[in-house]
């Protein structure tokens, strides 16, 4: 038998229904694992395990009195582990946003992506590494130290939710929560071998996720299979007075194909955009996700080009847009109440030297960045010529998605990369967001998934991109392809 | 000496007397309450949190944009204000920039001799407030209970001519948030709250000299103060040859003089742009007509109303129009009087004024009802009762919420036009009074008052007086 932390969440919501196992031992099996891993691959910034037990066994007691009395009904997610990336505020959990300048901060409030799966039953492990305000590709920004990548330890899990990402490859959790502003679900996905979700930019509530890049942050989910992170959208998705850019457009029914359906995919018409195969990209990752398009067509998919002409300005865009809207968000980290007050003789001298001290090096670049994008003089070039062609870009999508249900592509020109490659270059680390930066900016919810392995064993990830508010259409293409393939399967070779 | 005129325009901040703060849940008003106990996530700009806008915030500034005949803008958009300052959360403030609530506008400004000076706005838009900061023991604290109480920012065209009308402004502005009942508008709990820009120019000239801006004005008689002495200052400046540098000016209202807080720089670069958090605000026609129909008549058309239909002074006007209750009061009771309209206003601001002053109320919560007021004056019209048991009636009526009528029936109020009734007292009063009949008899006239003055107090002041000196003069003429 398996052990039970190679469970999926959707298995391992059948096994606590059936009572094969409680839901305090597949607890007490991740918080062993993680003991067992967690020195080496560091996802974890902060462990909750007494909160996770005293869960689990709430979660025992109401699958005892449901099997008493099966007309009591079920949290649907009930008794099955979650990690949470470190920029959701959990209600008296430590939440660090991967900064010294958080290091004491105890939010008294929990997000809303949170709370709405701890109603549904979940259990939290713990809150999981990122790099420094989910500034980064790698989780190398982070101020408490890197995440190792499970299938490579001397390789980065991607990020910035790479501790999310690594801790469900790893087998740690089943499923965990990030956040992706320009990639930073989808890719460390990808680096990771495991499924993702970037949800349509207002589906999900962005209260209590610390703020980076206001307009393109949103909540997404990690699991190990693509039904899997579609249970935990049903979960977190939806309105919330909260969050007033967070829409009020109801979840279309997620129909996912049974095993065994034949041409499950006839009808969905699949997009490829000739920008996304550019030179450069790795041959393997190339290779793998023309691979999954035909797989795709075999199951009844009809596959054409599309053109997204403006994807090449995503990346300037992005890097104005989101290090300018950064510049305001980070501006509370100021001594004041936040982070390590560094004494000085004027109030502005503390301002310098408390954000000198609290923020790293990555943090402080897109602050400036941002700050200068927005100055006066600066700013018609700048921000405001970057949102001009953010319309752009959100029109070509408007326009392909008029004649493709959803947009095949990588999720990022290479696999995983070794520790240091780009640290020391950032617009190389910038480059690693140019697949994911589009379906940001554009507000369309995008999917990544595996479909195969580089020479040197490393996992390649495809990303599906869709219309607005049709996450639905790409939980059916992720689940009929992995319903005809095994790659989502691996477990990384660990080493421990 | 040159002759100079004032060049003043006024940037006012307008507490909205909304329930909640302009972004969250917490109540608006927190006079009274300790330091940080009216605060929430929200307002104290937490990580993470969001804010959401509360619409009757927009509502009342939408009322004040219409009364002050500005355009509402179909669509507007909130915008970040970046600047560091400790009472400042969020490192930025919720504001509106490029595309504000409403734009144009103006205020027309009566001035004597029936000129009026047309008074334009050239900002208003909605915004939230910040907190505040104090020195005090050696450190400094903050108190955020305000962070988040909404303002709508308006400020003036330098229009304005003189220290005068500069404060006949914030009177004249504070009269209409109230009347609109959109703000408290209480200066000394900074509810309203104004600085002054000031510059001169010789009489006529249309150039623009350097201004001065002065900071902390609490009170409109502090603004004229402030603002005249600066007038001066400027002028001996002139006068001296010296050119006026563009200070800011802090008012000490203790020394009542002005002191330089700083030169003023290059401005301040606010890198603004939209509050991505915010959507852009969608006012559509609908939801402006269903607030636009609680738009009252305006004070000052009311006050011209006042002149024409009734045929009041303008001073009348003035003072039964400085508050709306009492202006309404006022056409009620001319209404139910259906006589002289100048009668009624001598009674308001004569008697109903001073009851109200005493009692601390407005004109719409007395039992005294326009009503009441109106039988008053008719029952004195027809010469049921006389002007002092009317006057005495207010406060009867004011106490028991009867009506007057029912008052004077049942305390026998009526004046007695009974002649035989009042002869016979008026003979007890002179046969009981014969040193004073001897005097009034050898030419001391003016004793007539004080028999009049006997017999009334004998009748406990029902007698009607002109029938009662008719009698003595015939008796006493024996």
């Amino acid at each position: 038998m398996s052990a039970l932390t190679d469970l999926t969440l959707r298995a391992a919501l059948q096994g606590l229904r059936q009572g094969a196992f409680s839901s305090c031992d597949l607890t007490e099996a991740c918080l062993e694992r993680i003991e067992r891993l967690d020195g080496t691959l560091h996802a974890f910034l902060t462990l909750t395990p007494e909160l996770a037990r005293q869960q689990a066994q709430a979660a025992d007691q109401q699958y005892a009195a449901w099997r008493q009395d099966p007309s009591r009904g079920l949290p649907p997610l009930l008794g099955v582990p979650l990690a949470v990336k470190d920029v959701f505020c959990v209600s008296g959990v430590r939440t660090t946003c991967g900064s010294h300048i958080l290091e004491n901060f105890v939010p008294p409030y929990s997000a809303t992506p949170v709370e709405r799966l701890l109603e549904a039953g979940m259990v939290m492990l713990g809150k999981t590494n990122t790099d420094e305000f989910a500034m980064g590709s790698s989780t190398e920004n982070s101020a408490y130290g890197a995440t190792r990548n499970p299938w490579q330890p001397e390789r980065v899990p991607g990020g910035s939710s790479g501790g999310s990402a690594a801790c469900v490859a790893a087998r740690m959790a089943p499923a965990a929560l990030g956040s992706d502003t320009g990639g930073s679900v989808r890719q460390p996905a990808s680096f990771c071998g495991i499924c993702g979700i970037k949800p349509t930019y207002g589906r999900v509530s962005r209260y209590g996720l610390v703020a980076y890049g206001s307009s393109l942050d949103c909540p997404g989910a990690f699991a190990r299979s693509v039904e899997d992170v579609a249970l935990l959208f049903e979960r977190m998705a939806g309105f919330d007075r909260r969050d007033a850019t967070c829409v009020d457009v109801p979840l279309p029914e997620i129909h996912l194909p049974s095993e065994g359906e034949s041409s499950p995919l006839r009808g969905v018409r699949v997009g490829v955009p000739q920008e996304y195969f550019i030179q450069g990209i790795q041959p393997a990752v190339e290779q793998a996700v023309r691979q999954a398009i035909a797989e795709m067509e075999r199951l009844g998919a009809s596959v054409e080009a599309v053109a997204l002409p403006h994807t090449a300005y995503a990346l300037p865009v992005y890097y104005l847009i989101a290090p300018a809207e950064a510049s305001a968000n980070l501006a509370r980290y100021d001594g004041v109440r936040f982070g390590p007050r560094q004494p000085a003789d004027t109030l502005w001298e503390m301002f310098r030297r408390t954000r000198g001290v609290g923020f790293g090096a990555e943090v402080k670049r897109r602050i400036m960045l941002g700050t200068y994008a927005l100055s006066a003089g600066y700013y018609d070039a700048y921000y405001g010529q970057a949102q001009k062609v953010r319309t752009l870009i959100k029109q070509d999508f408007e326009c392909a998605f008029e004649k493709v249900d959803v947009i095949a592509a990588p999720v990022a020109p290479s696999t995983a990369f070794r520790f240091g490659e780009h640290s020391e270059d950032p617009l190389a680390m910038y480059l690693e967001d140019v697949f994911t930066l589009p379906a940001n900016l554009a507000g369309v919810p995008g999917l990544a998934f595996p479909v195969g392995f580089d020479a040197q064993g490393l996992p390649i990830g495809i990303q599906l991109m869709a219309a607005h508010y049709r996450e639905d259409i790409l939980f059916r293409v992720g689940h009929a392809y992995q319903l005809a393939t095994e790659w989502h399967l691996q477990p990384p070779p660990l080493y421990v | 000496m040159t002759d100079y005129e004032a060049v003043i325009g006024l940037e006012t901040h307008i507490q909205l007397n909304t329930l909640t703060k302009i972004f969250c849940a917490c109540k608006a008003d927190s006079w009274n309450a300790a330091p940080n106990t009216n605060i929430c996530p929200v307002c104290s700009g937490l990580p993470g949190v969001l804010p959401v806008l509360n619409e009757k915030a927009v509502e009342k500034a939408m009322l004040l944009a219409a009364a002050m005949h500005a355009q509402i803008q179909s669509l507007s958009f909130f915008d970040r204000k970046n600047y560091f300052y400790p009472d400042l959360p969020k490192g930025y403030q919720i504001s509106m920039y490029e595309a504000p609530l409403a734009t144009g506008g103006y205020l027309d400004l009566p001035l004597p001799q029936n000129e009026a000076r047309r008074v334009r706005i050239a900002k208003l838009h909605l915004e939230e407030d910040a907190g505040k900061t104090k020195n005090a023991g050696g450190k400094r604290l903050i108190d955020f209970n305000r962070c988040g109480v909404p303002l709508v920012e308006m400020v003036t065209s330098p229009d304005l001519r003189s220290a005068e009308e500069a404060a006949q402004y914030l009177t004249r502005l504070r009269q209409l948030l109230r009347w609109l009942g959109v703000s408290e508008a209480d200066m000394e709990k900074g509810h309203l709250r104004c600085d002054a820009n000031v510059s001169i120019r010789p009489r006529g000239a249309a150039y623009l000299n350097p201004k001065t801006e002065i900071k902390n004005v609490n009170s409109i008689d502090a603004v004229r103060e402030a603002v005249q002495k600066e007038i001066e200052r400027q002028a001996r400046e002139m006068e001296a040859g010296h050119t006026i540098e563009s200070w800011t000016l802090e008012w000490d209202e203790d020394s009542g003089k002005l002191k330089k807080m700083r030169s003023k720089e290059t401005e301040a670069d606010y890198r603004y742009f939209h509050e991505p958090d915010l959507l852009p605000l969608h006012i559509s026609e609908e939801w402006k007509k269903s607030i636009l129909t609680a738009l009252p008549e305006l004070p000052l058309e009311r006050r011209q109303r006042f002149v024409t239909q009734y045929g009041l002074p303008e001073y009348d006007a003035d003072i039964l129009t400085a508050e709306r209750s009492l202006s309404d009061y006022y056409e009620q009771t001319v209404k139910a009087y259906g006589g002289d309209p100048k009668k009624v206003s001598n009674w308001l601001m004569n008697d109903v004024l001073r009851m109200l002053n005493e009692k601390g109320m407005t004109a719409d919560q007395l039992r005294l009802l326009p009503a009441h007021l109106a039988e008053i004056i008719r029952l004195i019209d027809e010469g049921v009762i006389n002007n002092a048991t009317g006057k005495s009636l207010l406060e009867k009526v004011q106490a028991s919420g009867e009506t007057p009528a029912a008052i004077v029936a049942r305390e026998g109020l009526a004046k007695v036009s009974d002649d035989a009734a009042i002869r016979s007292i008026c003979q007890e009063v002179i046969a009981e009074n014969p040193a004073e009949v001897e005097n009034y008899r050898n030419g001391k006239a003016t004793l007539m008052g004080w028999f009049v003055g006997q017999v009334m107090r004998k009748m406990r002041g029902k007698a009607d007086p002109n029938l009662a000196r008719a009698i003595l003069e015939e008796l006493l003429a024996q």
